[in-house]
């Protein structure tokens, strides 16, 4: 019998790495509710509505800059946007590949950059509609509008990602932006 | 209660607390330096004081939130530097037991015993997960026992206690 250690979690042979900050996993369930909260349950038309979007638009800033500088897997740098990576992953995923990525996997990656953009794309057009200049004007209402059925199959995109890739790597992802750690099976490669 | 006990816990919930206030503050930061902007937007009818003061507040949450920002990072390093250094140790424990069980020449299932033995696992259990009879695991304790040259469980775990403390005092 090896001496090695069982991790909590009680799988044998499992890796436990610490990988998201707090930071990362508050801006992360906070954003996630400010879009629930606009989509789904405040009036479009409140002044709360937009006081939420302004609070999604300051949580995207907080955590563009934490990108800039904060802990290691959380940097920018540790998942720049690059499809034809993307891609090489994609095609590595047909064939089986079952590598283990600690930060974000170069789809998720696209993901990320994709919902920071439309949130972004939302406040904006979202705060221009309340201006005098932008008040009424069709285009920004439909940017608006676009944007948010945007979101809508993002959000759909990226649930449907975590629980393909929770599936193929063995991690379970959920958990992981929860307390923060992966728990990687002892036989997978880790990237 | 039991943060005071594990250390590791309670870095970890100052951290959560630590980004909790980051956030909180940078929203603060972000609505006055919105309500400056506006107002130089708007120009005329400001009295320059309240602005000026504004200013100062957005900039000094600002930077409260940088500085906060980089603190929070070094604790995430610090604690990520502290996890590799308990697994370093366990990686050492368990070449360290291994390297006794060696130079005792104890047999495979020997070794799943002393390995539970050193766990503390009453023999009682230890005859219930192997499904032998209790007798047969006191048997297979004598002669670890033996074997190491020690009187009993006690004793047995203090050898590596011990090798232990030793490698601290170096």
């Amino acid at each position: 019998m090896p001496v090695g250690d069982t991790s909590e979690c009680g799988c044998p042979g499992a890796r436990t790495i610490p990988v998201w900050d707090p930071l990362v996993r508050l801006v992360h369930w906070g954003l996630a509710l400010t879009i629930l909260l606009n989509a789904a349950v405040l009036d479009e038309e409140s002044a709360l509505h937009e006081w939420v979007g302004y609070v999604a638009l300051g949580l995207v800033g907080i955590r563009l800059i934490w990108g800039l500088f904060g802990s290691r897997h959380s940097r920018l740098s540790a998942f720049p946007p690059k499809p034809v990576t993307a891609m090489r992953h994609l095609v590595a995923l047909s064939k089986g590949d079952k590598t283990v990525h600690l930060s974000h996997n170069p789809l998720g990656a696209l993901m990320v950059y994709n919902m920071w953009v439309t949130v972004l794309v939302l406040g904006a057009t979202g705060y221009m509609m309340g201006t005098m200049q932008f008040f009424g004007v069709d285009w920004v209402e439909e940017a608006h509008e676009i944007a948010f059925n945007w979101l809508l199959v993002s959000i759909v995109l990226h649930i449907g990602g975590v629980a393909f890739d929770t599936w193929r790597s063995g991690v379970p992802l959920v958990r992981s932006m929860i307390d923060g750690r992966k728990r990687v099976p002892q036989d997978r490669p880790v990237e | 209660m039991i943060a005071r006990h594990f250390p590791a816990l309670k870095r970890e919930r100052r951290a959560v607390a630590l980004a909790a206030l980051i956030l909180l503050q940078a929203l603060c930061a972000m609505f006055f330096i919105g309500d400056v902007v506006i107002d130089l937007g708007q120009g005329d009818h400001l009295d320059d004081l309240h602005l000026i003061l504004e200013a100062i507040a957005a900039l000094a949450l600002s930077a409260g939130v940088i500085y906060l920002m980089r603190e929070l990072r070094d604790l995430n390093n610090r604690m990520a530097a502290m996890e590799l250094g308990i697994r370093a140790a366990r990686g050492d424990m368990s070449n360290l037991i291994d390297a006794f069980f060696d130079q005792w020449r104890l047999t495979p299932s020997e070794r799943e015993i002393a390995l539970m033995v050193l766990k503390g696992i009453d023999n009682d259990s230890i005859a219930k997960m192997r499904g032998t009879a209790q007798s047969t695991v006191r048997a297979q304790c004598t002669r670890i026992y033996a074997k190491a040259q020690v009187d009993g469980r006690a004793q047995l775990l203090s050898i590596f206690m011990e090798e232990l403390l030793h490698a601290g005092e170096q």
